[in-house]
């Protein structure tokens, strides 16, 4: 069906449609591997870390943290902005990619769009710790109370974070649960035990394949395809508000909206090329997740990764011509105070870094590929980190100047963040099927 | 709060939510400072200085602030102490101690009084007594600080051994070689305020005095001068003399000797000389040397300049200090060679103090009965046989005498905590006299006041202070200024061989502004609140200058050790200090307690005693040490717990200052540019009612940090101790922020922390230095409350930044976006917490809590409230007096404490308000104006009498 001279098959192996239903289903339905169980009980290692790390800060206060009264947050909301930032990919694979009708998409849509789902729940885990009594952390939703007349404040670039983020994650967990019901029908249609039939027979709510279902379907991703599409834009446009609004030199720049969506692209590219090149090898689907997925992947990397590098060296200049003397000293002490090392780990790896993509070799050598997406997660994560720490650290009066180091509390939440998404994702890629199976059965040339 | 009982019977006057107030005295100066005692519910809650007196002028300074927790104090002994058992039967106490004491008469061995030089006529009557009581008996005065120098000589130039009144207002020209008499010496907080008065330009009046002083380490005073020359302490004999000499070239007098002058760097004699000329009558020199001949320098420096009469008062001296080490010496050798067989010390610890503990401690031992009174366990109290405490000073009646013929009267505010009594009593009582149980010293006090004062009782209680005119006290009398004449020769041989330099280092020992000299140290307020000049909290340190420090390869917060030929501390951390002169180190005493501390805390084994490198080359004893001082590096770090780590403004104009010279051509300098500023948001109204506002005169200003404590105390502020600290937590609602510049006196001021690292290190003493008092600027467009979620913090419609605790969640981006960064965060649970083991953690300490503001609990932000309860409560009195609230109604804690009025708090909306008359000053500025955070809290530029 999808034939083209001068492009190359999306699908490699001459897979036939019975290949497909077997090999996407074959982790499911058969034990998993040993190889699977030693990454999992690693990441579920890790999971209790933070779990512990959480319980300790609930207990004990944030004092448990390293941040104090001139850099109020740290690790927290330089996590909390990482790991919403990689959850960009999969919306934009799945939302924008669908809408300018990107076939290639088809084989990496699932993962990524799991990967945002989980990238969401980590992320959601900072600004609802990092409060200092998370146990009212129900009070910025707008809901009818009897405290009186308390309400939230519009005004507050946290509420706008809270709609932000919950319509982002709704839409996306809603986005990915309606493209797995076909494929959760096809792993009921196949079961051979009982609780699996009744499981997936329960969540495949009743698919009948029928062309009015088929029909529903397609209707109802396109719709959504549509809602999602502004989110890629949005989430990240408001996170960036959390600092663009405020008054601190380095936070305060009008830049920070589209630097942003960009930057958060660029590491969800990162984080889906980190995830896939490890899946397409352990699950065996080198076939269907080929290197010229990744090679497209990495071309949005350099191009988002220039993008980003082109904000940086944007506001820097922007900060010495605005004539601000706290400008002009917020960037120059990015660049030469005592963060110097994060501010050039971050161009390094965000700027630099990327630009070896221009050559082709880079960009098929899976192994090289993967190294390079933990760079850019690095490069992209010190750039959230040198964004709030070294603006918040030397801000308008030198009285108030600090420093500021995690404690290993924060360490151990962060890690802990890493267990919960992979202890998700191995979950994920063992009891649902990690490729769009029905999608990618209309792109493999062989019909029998 | 744990129960809340109605009472039964309502006392007179008390009636629950309303504070009653009391005139009393402060203990922890030895002079008795008027105070006025906040008291809620039966306790005392806070303490301000008294308005009434012209001592205070109603400051009141960070230790005498801090001192109101020392009555609440869980180390307090609650019963008396019998060989270390307690019993709470006063009458075995009077037993034993009658019984001891006549035992070692009758051995025909000698008993010592042992009380702080300023008695107050009422305890000296009661010793007068005790003295007659016992044959043998003895009063020996102790005192931490020694003024003998000065006392010494003007006994041998007037013929009387005071110390006079030094009148700083009436200054136009003060040189000071190395007296810090802002912070330390002799009696700061009256000093500041009288020096403050005159420090003031305004567009009608510019004019301010000219302060010159002359110092080896960086004092609170230093960093207040207009121009400060350094000079090695050794050699202030010497540079005493030139300044005589270049006085006399002048004045026509003899010269002192011929040859051996020396100029200090920066010509400063001959601008100190010249300054001094031009104001002559008009001026004061003083020096905080111990040494006679120093002292007797300087009288005849004042008496060429015409001072007396003018700046020094001679006629109406200074009563509080009147210590003579000889007597205390003869004490010691007595003790241990026998003569003496008993020693009761009156609420004295030389032990811990007095420079050769181990001599006194060995003649204690042989001694046949001690006796202490002191409040808590100290030092000098392990050794006693009878520990019979003394009550609080505001648990009791007394009457001292500052100044002469200025009395100020102490009244119990609260009832005893303890089982305690009147030290008062306890010595009348061993001395046989009758002393009603019930009256106690309530009647000793009052026969005095009117056998020997006179008036009207109830007004002198009420009032606290009795100013009289008449010569009651046991001062020689007056002499006519103008009869006033030298009876003293100034003696060059003895300063030049003083002088004689005889090793590399000298060891200068000084008292920081918390702590002091140390007696009451044990109380967290003085610790927690950074030092002004260093901004360290919690310890000691030896600071040394950047040469020294280069040259010997010490780092800041590196340990080294340091002896001299009395004493050695192992392991101290250095400090580098700036404006420190090079050759000298200093090191603060007032640290290295050791008392009975049942609290686990960080005032446990703080800091080191530097008491022991006291030596006595006379008469008097010395805090310079000359000769045999080593410093080693012995390897390790220390990391102090600073509240600022960052010394310079870097060129920014937050912070404004200016010369008179430019601001007498122009009143509004550095104030000329003004921003356009536009707003997307529709302005609060605050047109109609209060719109609260306050001033900041960076004139006034000395850094001393008592608003800081005030602040705490009122607002329950918690202490976090030294970690917090360091890790840059500490909870302070008003901070005083200070900037170093360098190289000021060449005009030419590095302020950006590149150029000045880059300079060489001989820059480093010549410092300037700002103070900045910073706190919650409430802001009419602030940007904390605009992005808090859940409106936790808000505008009121009196143009307060208000914070709803209940409200919040913790979520710190006010903190972040606050541009002023004074938002403070609750990280821990700061109250009954053992791991903040300070008076928040037991019944008795919580005690001092101000019911009217709430204790914060964990997780919510906080931050200066403009002490909104004062605010409201003076509304409430004015609504109840129906009448409109009237300026000064409504104080701050901050503005209320300071001695020197640097901080003045009112109605922006009243235009007779003084607030409102300062906004209009032409030095007035907002800090951060460009921001357009539109504060509340306007600064004034700070002017140098310089040119």
């Amino acid at each position: 069906m999808y034939e083209a001279s001068i492009r190359k098959p999306l699908v490699t192996g001459n897979k036939t449609i019975t290949d497909i239903s077997d090999d996407i289903c074959r982790p499911i339905e058969n034990k998993p591997t040993k190889l699977w169980y030693l990454g999992f009980t690693i990441s579920f290692i890790f999971l209790g870390i933070m779990g512990v790390s959480l319980a300790w800060t609930t207990w004990e206060g944030i004092g448990t943290w390293g941040v104090n009264k001139t850099i109020m947050w740290g690790w927290d909301i330089t996590n909390f902005v990482f790991w919403v930032g990689i959850g960009h990919a999969g919306t934009l694979i799945s939302a924008i990619l669908l809408l300018f009708r990107q076939k290639w998409r088809m084989a990496i849509n699932r993962s990524a769009e799991a990967m945002t789902i989980f990238a969401v729940m980590c992320a959601a885990i900072f600004p609802l710790f990092h409060m200092g009594r998370v146990w009212l952390g129900y009070w910025p939703l707008p809901l009818p109370n009897a405290f009186g007349s308390l309400w939230v404040n519009f005004n507050s670039p946290l509420l706008w974070d809270v709609f932000a983020i919950s319509t982002y994650f709704s839409v996306s967990l809603l986005f990915w649960y309606l493209g797995l019901i076909p494929d959760i029908a096809t792993v009921r249609d196949r079961a051979t035990t009982k609780a699996r039939k009744f499981w997936y027979g329960f969540f495949a709510m009743g698919w009948d394949g029928s062309a009015r279902t088929w029909h529903r379907y397609e209707v109802v991703s396109l719709i959504l395809a549509g809602v999602s599409t502004p989110l890629v834009l949005s989430v990240h446009t408001i996170v960036s508000f959390d600092f663009a609004t405020s008054v601190i030199p380095g936070w305060h720049t009008t830049i920070f909206p589209p630097y942003f969506v960009a930057g958060a692209i660029f590491s969800g590219f990162g984080m889906v090329l980190t995830l896939l090149v490890i899946a397409r090898s352990v699950l065996k689907l080198t076939d269907y997740i080929t290197v010229e997925h990744l090679e497209a992947m990495t071309k949005v990397v350099m191009l988002t990764g220039s993008m980003v590098g082109l904000a940086y060296l944007t506001e820097f200049f922007i900060a010495q011509y605005s004539g601000v003397e706290y400008e002009q000293y917020a960037f120059l002490n990015r660049a030469t105070g005592p963060y110097w090392w994060a501010y050039w780990t971050m161009m390094t790896c965000n700027l630099l870094a990327p630009q070896v993509f221009w050559f082709k070799w880079a960009r098929t050598t899976p192994w090289f590929i993967f190294i390079m997406s933990i760079v850019v997660n690095i490069g992209m994560w010190f750039e959230r980190f040198v964004i709030i720490v070294t603006s918040l650290h030397r801000d308008y009066l030198p009285s108030s100047w600090a420093m500021y180091s995690p404690t290993i509390t924060e360490v151990g939440i962060f890690l802990g963040t890493m267990g919960l998404f992979f202890t998700c994702f191995f979950l994920f890629s063992k009891y649902l099927p990690v490729v769009n199976m029905s999608e990618m059965k209309s792109i493999v040339k062989s019909r029998e | 709060m744990k129960h809340a009982l109605p009472y039964l019977e309502k006392p007179d006057n008390v009636t629950p939510g309303i504070p009653l107030y009391y005139a009393t005295s402060c203990g922890v100066y030895n002079e008795g400072f008027p105070i006025v005692a906040k008291v809620r519910e039966g306790r005392p809650i806070k303490l301000d200085g008294n308005d009434k007196s012209t001592l205070s002028n109603g400051g009141l300074d960070a230790i005498g602030q801090a001192s109101i927790l020392s009555l609440y104090d869980v180390n307090r002994l609650p019963n008396p102490l019998i060989k270390g058992v307690e019993t709470n039967n006063w009458n075995e106490v009077d037993k034993e101690v009658i019984n001891k004491l006549k035992a070692v008469s009758v051995e025909g061995k000698k008993i010592a009084v042992v009380t702080p030089s300023a008695t107050g006529p009422v305890l000296q009557s009661a010793v007068n007594n005790f003295v007659n009581a016992y044959a043998g008996a003895e009063h020996i005065s102790y005192d931490p600080i020694s003024y003998s120098g000065i006392l010494d000589a003007n006994e041998a130039s007037f013929g009387k051994r005071v110390i006079p009144n030094y009148q700083f207002s009436k200054a136009d020209v003060i040189v000071s070689f190395g007296a810090d008499f802002l912070g330390t010496w002799i009696s700061p907080v009256r000093f500041q305020s009288d020096y403050s008065a005159k420090r003031v330009p305004t567009a009608d009046n510019r004019k301010m005095s000219l302060h010159i002083q002359v110092e080896s380490l960086l004092s609170v005073t230093g960093t207040n001068a207009d121009h400060r020359f350094t000079m090695q302490d050794s050699q202030e004999g010497i540079y005493l003399m030139s300044l005589y000499n270049a006085l006399a070239k002048n004045t026509g007098a003899t010269q002192l000797r011929s040859t051996g002058d020396k100029e200090l760097p920066g010509n400063g004699i001959k601008q100190i000389a010249e300054a001094l000329l031009n104001a002559k009558g008009r001026s004061l020199v003083i020096s905080k040397s111990n040494n006679k001949d120093h002292q007797v320098l300087v009288n005849h420096i004042n008496m060429m300049l015409g001072n007396y009469g003018n700046a020094i008062d001679i006629n109406k001296p200074y009563l509080s200090s009147t210590y003579s080490e000889t007597k205390f010496e003869a004490l010691v050798a007595g003790l241990q060679n026998g003569t003496f067989g008993g020693v009761v010390f009156v609420n004295t610890n030389p032990l811990y103090s007095y420079h050769n503990a181990t001599a006194l401690e060995k003649g204690l031992d042989n001694a046949s009965v001690v006796i202490s009174t002191s409040m808590v366990q100290d030092e000098t109290s392990s050794k006693a046989a009878v520990h019979a405490p003394d009550n609080h000073f505001l648990e009791s009646w007394d009457i001292k005498e500052p100044l002469k013929g200025h009395f100020v009267f102490s009244q119990p505010v609260m009832t005893r905590v303890f089982n305690t009594r009147q030290v008062i009593e306890s010595l009348n009582i061993w001395a046989g006299s009758q002393v009603s149980s019930e009256e106690g010293s309530y009647k000793l006090v009052k026969e005095y006041f009117a056998n020997n004062i006179g008036g009207d009782w109830k007004q002198a209680i009420h009032d606290g202070i009795a100013e009289v005119s008449t010569i009651l006290s046991n001062v020689e009398g007056e002499i006519e200024n103008a009869m006033l004449s030298l009876n003293s020769t100034v003696d060059v041989a003895a300063i030049e061989s003083g002088a004689k330099k005889t090793g590399d280092l000298e060891l200068i020992l000084y008292q920081k502004v918390g702590p002091r000299d140390g007696t009451w140290s044990v109380n967290p307020w003085c610790h927690e609140m950074p030092d002004p000049v260093t901004k360290v909290c919690y310890d000691n340190y030896v600071t040394i200058s950047k040469p020294d420090a280069e040259k010997l390869g010490i780092a800041n917060g590196d340990m080294v050790s340091i002896s001299s030929k009395n004493a050695s501390i192992d392991k101290i951390p250095a400090l580098v200090q700036p404006g420190q002169v090079r050759g000298t180190l200093g090191l603060a005493v007032g640290y290295g307690r050791n008392v009975n501390q049942k609290m686990d805390n960080d005032l446990r084994d703080l800091g080191h005693n530097a008491y022991p490198f006291v030596e006595m080359p006379g008469s008097s004893n010395s805090m310079v040490i000359t000769s045999g001082i080593k410093i080693e590096k012995v390897g390790g770090n220390y990391e102090f717990a600073l509240t600022q780590t960052h010394d310079t403004i870097e060129g920014r104009g937050h912070l404004r200052e200016a010369t008179l010279e430019e601001y007498k051509a122009n009143p509004k300098v550095r104030n000329e540019h003004s921003h356009h500023l536009i707003s997307l948001w529709n302005e609060h109204d605050l047109s109609t009612g209060h719109h609260w506002g306050m001033a900041i005169d960076m004139n006034a200003c000395t850094g001393c940090g008592s608003c800081v404590v005030s602040c705490s105390i009122e607002n329950n502020v918690p202490v976090v101790g030294r970690d917090e600290v360091r890790r840059r937590r500490e909870m302070h609602w008003i901070r005083i922020d200070r900037y170093y510049s360098f190289g000021g006196s060449n005009g030419k001021s590095m302020t950006r922390q590149n150029d000045v690292d880059a300079a060489s290190a001989d820059l480093y003493e010549d410092v300037e230095v700002v103070y900045q008092p910073v706190m919650c600027q409430h802001c009419d467009h602030a940007p904390c409350e605009t992005v808090c979620p859940v409106l936790a913090t808000t505008h009121s419609s009196e143009g307060l930044n208000q914070m709803t605790y209940n409200r919040c969640i913790g979520t710190k981006y006010c903190g972040n976006n606050c541009p002023y960064k004074v938002r403070r965060f609750n990280w821990f649970r700061y109250n009954m917490n053992d791991k903040y083991d300070y008076h928040f953690n037991n019944e008795l300490g919580r005690m001092v809590l101000n019911p009217d503001v709430t204790v914060r609990s964990r997780g919510v932000m906080e931050k200066c409230s403009f002490c909104v309860q004062n605010i409201q409560s003076a509304k409430l009195k004015a609504k109840k007096e129906n009448r409109n609230l009237s300026d000064g109604d409504a104080q701050t804690a901050c503005a209320k404490a300071c001695p020197s009025n640097a901080i003045i708090f009112g109605d922006m909306n009243d235009p007779n308000s003084r607030i409102s008359a300062i906004k209009k000053d032409e030095r007035s500025y907002h800090m951060l104006e460009e921001v357009n955070t539109a504060p509340s809290v306007v600064y004034m530029t700070k002017i140098r009498n310089k040119k």
